[in-house]
């Protein structure tokens, strides 16, 4: 069963395409890489996966549900990791978490376990701000899961992620569905089963399959 | 996950990150502060006109330091891409602009708190119930307006000059009562002070309305 179906997504900003009738399924439980250069349209493809933002045209449905009419019944299934943080600087990395917590609905028990399962619990009371930019893009990936989301959505969740990077972005995208854009053909290759490569707002060639699924 | 819950957690989110960076009342007291000190000398006043010269002063120095309170609440979320993360929750959009917009009122409670006692230093003017009640009552709809229009065009590049185009015509209203309020609380003439306190109750009451419908369209593309 697909748990995302994409059919004809089409961003336009002006006069230029973004993307291009992009089509994409992808199944429950699998995990599939976008790749593609820089400006070939591969954050805007996932801000649209994660209900951050509306295409021009197309249609997508998650979990079986139209994307773009459902979006706050989605957004507590979805989990999305964008290019920058987006953390509270003067607010410590638990408070950031608790503050998630509260907009999710989920219990405040969740802020030790995240800040465990991502390796922050001993910063857990050091402001975001003064953390690394590698602490940071995890305690970033922590909020993503805060709410125990079945669809991960990540864009280049590896920047600035240190050597165990890798193994926490398997073990969070373990038993979820996940879409994550890298430039990484390594990180794509031991993370997903299938990968899908975006030029110029178009996917191009045919989806490759790195590994069969179990 | 009621509206107030979400609201308040936003707000004291808000209250919370001012208080330990001080990034914006210490400039915003100080810019009032200023705007009276120039005004003070600027202005030929004595006791006769003083009542009828500060409550104009008093609207200047609050509706500019108002344009750079609100402008921040949505900026600084923008600068820290945290709106995006805010938004992808399910909480509703309403419930997070309301929080957004007590705190940012809050803020401008705070620098008013600086902006009286200094008006009635320098202008020699009484400070009553009725004028404190007025400039309250005019913060809660300028702060909703306020950061309505900021949140719209946190997305734009232009913000700081768009900010005060789209917000300035819509608080007038609010300046013209809420000028006859307080000018006819400190005795400079003008309509009465209760008539105009109700005008502004009401003038709040249509636009927390109006803003609470409409902020879901502005913040949720």
């Amino acid at each position: 069963m697909s748990a995302v179906v994409a059919t004809s997504l089409t961003q336009r900003f002006g006069s230029e395409m973004v993307l291009d009738a992009v089509d994409l399924a992808v199944d429950a439980g699998e995990h599939l890489a976008v790749l593609g250069e820089n400006g070939a349209g591969k954050t805007t493809l996932l801000r649209i996966l994660a209900t951050a933002a509306r295409p021009t045209s197309g249609t997508l449905e998650i979990f079986g549900l139209d994307a773009l009419v459902e979006r706050r019944k989605l957004r507590a299934r979805i989990g999305f990791v964008a290019h920058a943080p987006g953390l509270y600087p003067a607010l410590s990395a638990a408070e950031n978490l608790a503050f998630f917590c509260t907009l999710q609905g989920a219990d405040r028990g969740r802020v030790a376990e995240v800040l465990d399962l991502v390796g922050l619990a001993e910063f857990a009371g050091r402001p975001a701000g003064k953390l690394s930019r590698g602490a940071q893009q995890r305690l970033a990936i922590g909020r993503a899961v805060l709410h125990d989301p079945k669809l991960l959505v990540l864009d280049e969740p590896d920047a600035s992620l240190d050597s165990g990077g890798a193994e926490l972005l398997a073990h969070i995208m373990r038993g979820r569905t996940a879409v994550i854009a890298t430039h990484d053909h390594a990180l794509a290759s031991r993370l997903c089963q299938r990968t899908v490569e975006l030029r110029r707002g178009r996917v191009v060639g045919i989806p490759t399959r790195l590994r069969v699924v179990h | 996950m009621t509206f107030a819950t979400i609201a308040l957690a936003v707000a004291r989110k808000d209250l919370m990150s001012e208080w330990r960076t001080r990034e914006l009342v210490p400039a915003l007291a100080q810019f009032v502060v200023l705007a009276l000190v120039i005004a003070n000398f600027g202005f030929q006043f004595d006791s006769r006109n003083a009542p009828a010269i500060a409550p104009g002063v008093l609207w200047m120095a609050l509706v500019f330091a108002g344009l750079v309170a609100f402008g921040r609440a949505f900026a600084a979320e923008r600068e820290q891409s945290s709106l995006d993360a805010m938004l992808l929750t399910p909480a509703s959009p309403a419930a997070i602009f309301a929080g957004k917009a007590v705190a940012a009122g809050l803020l401008l409670v705070v620098c008013e708190a600086v902006l009286l006692p200094a008006l009635a230093l320098f202008f020699s003017v009484p400070l009553s119930l009725e004028v404190v009640s007025a400039v309250l009552l005019a913060t809660v709809g300028m702060a909703v307006l306020g950061c309505l229009f900021a949140a719209m065009v946190a997305r734009v590049r232009a913000r700081e000059l768009l900010l005060p185009l789209l917000t300035l015509p819509l608080w007038i209203p609010f300046i013209v009562v809420g000028g006859q309020a307080v000018q006819a609380a400190m005795g400079g003439g003008g309509g009465g002070a209760s008539q105009a306190t109700g005008l502004l109750i009401d003038l709040d009451i249509l636009f927390v309305v109006l803003t609470s419908l409409t902020a879901r369209f502005v913040l949720d593309d």
